[in-house]
């Protein structure tokens, strides 16, 4: 019966109870849309990861099938992934992922992309180096489309496969006697998915208060006619019952609204770009039981909030009909921030990312449980100093529910921990590009520098190529002629591909190309947080300062019709958002850069600074756009001449 | 007669109904002139249209001599914070801000500093009969004590006019007796006219005059 009643008040709310309604859905979409987002991102890197881990050998202990090993090779300046295989026994091993076969000693299959470009370059420029090519590899074997990936096979005793390679992880594998190619995923992979972790942990929170405030905002419509039923006698069961059938069955609608939005946008998604490459459109799609459990969770979590949200109308059935001056928040919400602020540095040192994870959590719920705490006491200070109305009237209203002003402008100053945080973390990219003719470097075997310097030299020359070789230590380090293009380094690298056995001439871009890699991968999860953080944060203020409106158009009315102009109005919104926005921005930010201190790498980058810096002007930006937004609404609750409360 | 605000022929209407079809009405300076009428008679529709809250669709509002009906929503705003004065039936007052500054908000809103309002806005309260509820917030105050909270905020810019909407409506009759009385009182002690709409025949018994309207029309006076 108690649903019935909640579909009939829901459908009679009239124009303005429908708009708070559309309004809720909304929120409600935009944070099921971004929540789903914030998962996908990590099932998308656990598939890469997944994807990936056939190149990253697992050593046998016994019963080894199979030699792997791996390096990079570049052309046009993109990395390509090369890996070796060789067959141990008689009876080939079953192939990696993509491959039909286990390759042969002596051909190679290369990736759909890097195929492309062996025919497209001339033979001298790259397909030189990869004779016999015997196939295509399959999207299973690469970790986004368009990956430049190689498969080299090769006899056991092929030098390649005995030779020692680089030390750096990061750059080869040297050659392991393997059971299985199943491998493991690789330490750059799961350096990845912790990051996508942290990123998530910065998305969800905001997501979850986001949600809560739109939970809220149902409640705050509804809170009059509901202690309008307590007080004809519904039972307090029945009141909560329809109030959560409301929230619920609001909520449902917007979950389902946003699963759609995700679906949608998940094309544009799959093009971010990191590791090099965007995403398969299956990467940015979680498993089924992911959207299911969305769809129960966050109708379930809006519940629960507008629950919380009713205890004052259960408790006592005047406690909304009437207005009196709310208990102060106490100050006991400071202490727990500083107590996190204290054990944070202690608590991440050397931890794991699931501990860093967490304590990052739980600062940010203690920046919100404080919010607004500091928001009454900023309203206490602006009442008792203000000289005009707006400010006076800003100023009371801050005090008289902080909670709700907190609301306001909660999203930004939680971005403004994610931007404080993030803006130290993420240095600049050293991109100059190097000075001078290109350089093509090989670490030659001990004692063997002389003579792989004659090689090289003959090498080039047969090809055609003016260049300079010079051993230089245990380096051979070959200048090209002044003129030397892309397509003549490219004629170079394949010159002298093979030169030393597992080992590849690079330049001195090439050796940083990982690192720079990461710092551009980082630059851009940066900002996507941030733009999602932005976009809660944004449409969580319109939001809230639409329903304030709502809320208050009794009281805005009246003032109205007593001659309050318009503007003044709007000046006491916009000094009741922008005050605490200041404020709790600020500090909100001096929180995220005293948690990022801990992991900062080097100072603080000028594109960390220049990120932060936007961040301010974008969120105030934001916001006073957001509120401005609601200057219609609020111009037509007020034009209602004899406006009574409903 | 010296008329402080007068209404000729005004007409109003909300697409088909007729609210007001041509009333003219006139009020003294110092006169409480009560409004009287069934529901949908068109009471509140006069009191809008002379208030400056609503715009008739023809006829003429001056005040004080000066035309009103033409002006500007900005300038009938300006009107309606200095001389005019508003008492409704409930919800007028700012749940967040204590009594005193509830009085004091129509002087700071003409610009008058906050110090000297609210101890202007505190001259009010011992004649209300409302001593030490200065710093009272709306929701613990009776609603008598609101009404006459309300009283003196609309009294507090020295007005020329004061209007009433169902002032005592949300009242007990004893209570409601004792808001009016202060609420007539106090306009006459400050030279103020004041009209209420009211369908309450013993609220009208506070005014000196009784105007009765029926169907948007004038359909009576009595003295």
């Amino acid at each position: 019966m108690n649903l019935a009643l909640t579909w009939r008040l829901l459908k009679g709310g009239g124009r303005r109870g429908m708009l708070g309604t559309w309004l809720t859905l909304g929120a409600v979409a935009v944070s099921t849309a971004l929540l789903l987002f914030a998962i996908a991102a990590n099932f998308a890197f656990q598939a890469r990861a997944d994807r990936g881990a056939w190149r990253n050998p697992v050593p046998a202990s016994s019963g080894a099938v199979a030699i792997e090993a791996s390096r990079y090779d570049f052309v046009r300046g993109r990395a390509i992934s090369v890996v070796d295989l060789a067959a141990l026994g008689k009876q080939a091993p079953a192939p990696p992922p993509g491959l039909p076969r286990f390759p042969r000693p002596g051909e190679t299959w290369l990736s759909p992309a890097l195929a492309e470009l062996a025919r497209q370059l001339p033979a001298d420029q790259f397909a030189a180096r990869y004779p016999h090519q015997a196939g295509v590899l399959g999207d299973e074997a690469l970790i986004h489309p368009g990956e430049l990936v190689a498969v080299v096979g090769r006899a056991p005793d092929d030098p390649a496969m005995t030779a020692a390679r680089s030390e750096d992880w990061i750059v080869s594998q040297a050659p392991v006697r393997v059971a299985s190619l199943a491998g493991a995923p690789s330490q750059d992979a799961t350096n990845y998915q912790a990051l996508a972790v942290v990123a998530g942990v910065l998305m969800v929170v905001p997501l979850l208060v986001f949600g809560g405030a739109a939970a809220r905002l149902t409640v705050a419509r509804r809170d009059q006619r509901l202690a309008a039923l307590r007080l004809v006698g519904a039972t307090p069961g029945q009141v909560v019952g329809m109030t959560v059938a409301e929230a619920v069955m609001v909520a449902l609608a917007g979950a389902l609204t946003g699963t759609v939005a995700y679906v949608l946008a998940a094309p544009l998604l799959a093009r971010i770009e990191m590791q090099g490459g965007p995403w398969f459109a299956g990467d940015v799609f979680p498993p089924p039981w992911v959207f299911a459990a969305v769809l129960v969770a966050v109708p379930l979590l809006v519940g629960l909030s507008a629950v919380a949200g009713l205890r004052r109308v259960v408790v006592s059935p005047l406690g909304v009909a009437k207005r009196e001056t709310p208990p102060a928040l106490r100050a006991v919400r400071v202490v727990a921030l500083l107590a996190a602020l204290v054990m944070f540095p202690l608590l991440t040192r050397g931890a794991g990312v699931a501990i860093i994870g967490t304590a990052l959590a739980l600062v940010f719920l203690c920046v919100n449980l404080v919010g607004p705490w500091v928001v009454g006491l900023i309203g206490r200070i602006t009442a008792g100093t203000a000289r005009g109305p707006a400010r006076l009237l800003a100023g009371r209203r801050l005090v008289d529910d902080p909670r709700s002003a907190w609301r306001t402008v909660s999203g930004v100053a939680l971005t403004g921990f994610v931007a404080g945080f993030i803006g130290l973390l993420s240095p600049a990219v050293l991109d100059q590009p190097p000075a001078g003719p290109p350089q093509l470097r090989v670490l030659a075997p001990a004692g063997q520098v002389e003579q792989v310097a004659r090689q090289a030299r003959e090498r080039l020359r047969e090809s055609g190529l003016t260049a300079t070789v010079k051993p230089d230590k245990s380096l051979v380090v070959a200048t090209l002629g002044g003129a030397a293009d892309d397509a003549a380094l490219d004629r170079a690298r394949t010159a002298l591909a093979g030169l030393v056995p597992g080992r590849t001439p690079t330049t001195p871009s090439d050796d940083k190309r990982f690192g720079d890699q990461l710092l551009a991968d980082v630059r851009v999860g940066t900002v996507v947080v941030l733009a999602v953080s932005f976009l809660v944060a944004i449409a969580s203020s319109g939001i809230t300062a639409m329903s304030s409106v709502l809320d208050r158009r009794q009281t805005y009315g009246l003032l109205r019709l007593a001659g309050t102009p318009l503007e003044l109005l709007d000046r006491a919104r916009r000094a009741e958002t922008l005050i605490p926005l200041t404020v709790m921005g600020g500090g909100a930010i001096l929180v995220g850069v005293f948690c990022a201190m801990p992991f900062m790498i080097g100072g603080m980058s000028t594109a960390g600074a220049v990120t932060l810096a936007g961040c301010v002007v974008v969120g105030f930006a934001g916001v006073i756009g957001a509120g401005a937004l609601s200057r219609p609404l609020l111009r037509a609750v007020t034009a209602d001449p004899a406006p009574r409360p409903d | 007669m010296n008329d402080v605000l007068v209404g000729r022929a005004l007409v109003k209407r909300f697409g088909q109904t007729v609210a007001l079809g041509g009333v003219d009405i006139a009020v003294r300076a110092g006169e409480a002139v009560a409004i009287m009428g069934p529901s949908g008679s068109g009471k509140s529709t006069l009191l809008h249209c002379l208030a400056g809250i609503m715009k008739p669709d023809a006829g003429e509002v001056h005040l004080l001599g000066q035309r009103i009906d033409t002006m500007g929503e900005r300038k009938r705003s300006e009107l309606r914070r200095t001389r005019f004065g508003f008492v409704f039936q409930f919800g007028q007052l700012l749940p967040e801000l204590p009594a005193e500054e509830n009085v004091a908000l129509p002087l700071m809103l003409g610009g008058v500093p906050r110090s000297q309002a609210v101890r202007q806005a505190r001259e009010w309260f011992g004649p209300l009969g409302l001593q030490t509820m200065e710093t009272r917030r709306p929701g613990e105050l009776s609603g008598g004590q609101a009404q006459r909270v309300a009283i003196a905020r609309a009294l507090v810019s020295r007005p020329a006019v004061v209007f009433a909407d169902e002032p005592t409506g949300a009242l007990d009759q004893r209570t409601g007796h004792d808001t009016m009385r202060l609420l007539v009182e106090a306009t006459k002690h400050n030279g103020a006219s004041l009209i209420v709409v009211t369908h309450d025949p013993n609220v009208a018994g506070w005014c000196d005059r009784t105007v009765e309207v029926r169907d948007g029309q004038l359909a009576g006076v009595r003295a």
